[in-house]
């Protein structure tokens, strides 16, 4: 039985927002990567690498921060974040694919990476984990659509290596997470004194384990407007909790690395630089950190998205300072990102949002749902764990 | 009896020597077939042409307008790959499509190339360049004309400088040769070789009459291996794999058996 969903127009717009990125992308394919991007020789990496590939792959630190969570830590009170949180880094990691696809000069080479031995190339690193990563979060969101159909035999068999590969997952998410901010730490001649730091492997792991919360929070909060169920604030409120220590924790470790290198006159003396660390710092940071410590922000709604969203839109904007805005080459250059590379960024992020709009309407990804309504066929054990076995063995 | 190892090459650049004749160019286009250009004059500073290095230029005299004494005047400069001897292009290549040979040249194989343009970013001179129109583009930079050293020839441009600026042999000779001429006259050169220890020394020896930053050159590089800026953090990668997986593995061993000992003791009790 196929199921049927209604198209709502936040469906349509979705889908036209890729249709305009699909024909931008045979653009680029017919025409050169030139035809298209703004990217040139002194900027080889522009917005298509700053966004749609170093912020996809952070914002889908929200996997394994969740699992880390949940099945590490065992804080079972956010189980109900878990499988959304697993689909959200599936479909991340599957734009930044996608991505590559039409960013790399020559795509139909890059199974090239895995049969090469290049241990000294951070990309490599990047290369590997990500491909195995993607598989782990395939598998894991597998159980899910596997339970709808009621293979038990095959659920059998992945219960069984669930634990082994969703360990594997989070140790994988840990090193290229970290290997992305390696890649960066190769040019200290380009990029700012402001951004560029030989801690920049931790900068990125754990900003991109800032990001996870807060992406799974806006999540939880946008699923339960337009999915209509009760969210449960008290959950929400006790994770924001954590986040405002995450967020706290990693100021300290950014403005203590800026300081211990020297870099705050740089700070403080005006240059665009100067203003876009700013606005990093204190919009991405310093105000959701103030506004999550309050409690009444934790239990509204409105506050948490606010804060939340500007978590997110903080290690957007640190992404692109480190891969993009803070690179200066010779003085005559320059870049900024094309309405063709946006445009294609745009209908990866839409498509993404509409396969997950249509998945969660389909598969029990929300406990809140799957309790009440029954989907095509009921869910073998919708409450459990992601591997859908109630408890832990 | 074995063949004694071959000793790595290098090349100076004396733009004390340089007449901006621009006879490199044409050699250097020649020998690996890349197209004419359309050009106007006045592209860069004074009558340079190209501004820039670019997919169909691996080599570039530069025009500086430089006041030396008390008048305005000429001083060329010479861009090229420098055949870095730790790469950071070759570090950050993820498949290996560039590498360094035994003899100096830093060789770049397009069959394994993917277009990740890592090395475009990594590169401290900022040599290698894009053919970003092309649908099957590939990294272009100088080759320090690795096929014509294999056969024991000079690099093409080294073969048609009409004043000696660019000279060709042994680096421990070259190395010797630039500070030999430095000593010899003092008054001409700066006393400084750029590429004897810039990012841990070049196969490319670079003298100049005055400062390098005055004629387009990148200075204040670092004199250690690029590439050992992320190795510090990569060869640990796998011992973190390891660590990292048993710490997880015990955690949530440790959380999981804490369940379900509650599980047990709620049924139980």
């Amino acid at each position: 039985m196929i199921p049927r969903i209604r198209l709502t127009w936040w469906d349509v717009t979705l889908l036209a927002i890729m249709a305009i990125g699909v024909v931008l992308a045979v653009a680029r394919y017919a025409g050169g990567i030139g035809s298209v991007a703004n990217i040139n020789n002194a900027y080889p990496w522009g917005w298509w690498v700053g966004y749609g590939i170093m912020t996809m792959i952070a914002l889908g630190g929200v996997g394994f921060t969740i699992t880390l969570l949940v099945e590490v830590l065992g804080v079972h009170r956010y189980h109900a974040l878990l499988r959304p949180s697993v689909l959200m880094a599936l479909l991340c990691y599957s734009g930044a694919i996608i991505m590559l696809m039409v960013e790399l000069g020559r795509p139909w080479m890059v199974w090239m990476i895995l049969v090469s031995w290049a241990p000294t190339a951070a990309l490599y690193e990047v290369g590997w984990c990500a491909f195995l990563y993607l598989s782990v979060l395939a598998f894991e969101f597998a159980q899910v659509p596997l339970e709808q159909l009621g293979w038990g035999r095959v659920l059998r068999v992945t219960r069984a290596i669930y634990m082994p590969l969703m360990l594997l997952g989070v140790t994988l998410s840990h090193l290229h997470q970290s290997s992305l901010g390696t890649l960066m730490t190769l040019i200290p001649h380009k990029i700012n004194v402001l951004w560029w730091s030989d801690q920049l492997p931790l900068l990125f792991l754990f900003s991109a384990m800032m990001a996870g919360p807060a992406l799974a929070i806006l999540e939880y909060l946008a699923a339960a407007r337009w999915l209509g169920f009760e969210p449960r604030m008290d959950m929400l409120a006790s994770l924001a909790r954590i986040e405002a220590w995450i967020v706290g924790l990693f100021l300290a470790f950014q403005v203590g690395d800026l300081v211990a290198r020297g870099a705050v006159d740089a700070m403080l003396s005006w240059s665009w630089f100067a203003l876009s660390l700013w606005i990093e710092v204190g919009l991405g940071l310093l105000l959701p950190l103030v506004l999550l410590i309050l409690p009444e922000v934790r239990q509204s709604r409105g506050g948490l998205a606010t804060a939340c969203s500007l978590i997110v839109a903080g290690v957007l904007l640190h992404r692109l300072n480190v891969t993009v805005i803070g690179l200066r080459v010779r003085h005559w250059e320059t870049y900024y990102p094309s309405l063709g590379e946006i445009g294609i960024t745009l209908g990866i992020t839409a498509g993404a949002i509409f396969v997950f709009g249509v998945l969660a309407r389909i598969l029990p990804i929300h406990e809140e749902l799957t309790r009440s309504a029954a989907g095509p066929r009921r869910a073998v054990v919708p409450a459990g764990a992601l591997r859908g076995a109630r408890g832990i063995s | 009896m074995t063949a004694p190892a071959p000793k790595p090459k290098a090349m100076i650049q004396d733009n004390t020597r340089c007449i901006g004749c621009r006879a490199c160019m044409v050699a250097c286009k020649s020998w690996n077939n890349r197209p004419a250009d359309h050009t106007d004059f006045f592209a860069g500073p004074g009558y340079q042409n190209p501004r820039d290095l670019d997919a169909n230029n691996y080599t570039l005299i530069t025009f500086n307008e430089v006041v030396t004494g008390a008048k305005p005047d000429w001083v060329f400069g010479r861009q090229l790959c420098m055949h870095c001897d730790h790469p950071a292009c070759a570090s950050a290549c993820p498949t290996t499509a560039l590498t360094k040979t035994a003899l100096g040249p830093v060789v770049f194989n397009q069959n394994r190339c993917i277009g990740c343009r890592a090395c475009m970013q990594a590169c401290p001179f900022l040599i290698p360049k894009y053919d970003y129109e092309n649908l099957a583009p590939l990294i272009h930079k100088c080759t320090f004309c690795a096929d014509r050293i294999e056969a024991g020839l000079k690099p093409a441009c080294a073969t048609v400088c009409p004043t000696s600026a660019i000279s060709f042999g042994d680096r421990d000779d070259m190395v010797a040769e630039a500070k030999r001429r430095i000593a010899a006259a003092p008054g001409t050169y700066i006393p400084e070789i750029y590429g004897l220890d810039e990012v841990g020394g070049t196969s490319v020896l670079h003298l100049s009459s005055v400062p390098f930053e005055q004629i387009g050159y990148i200075t204040g590089l670092p004199k250690t291996s690029m590439p050992d800026l992320t190795h510090r953090w990569l060869r640990v990668t796998p011992h973190f794999f390891a660590l990292l997986y048993a710490m997880f593995a015990a955690l949530t061993w440790i959380t999981h058996r804490r369940s379900r000992n509650q599980e047990h003791g709620g049924k139980t009790a």
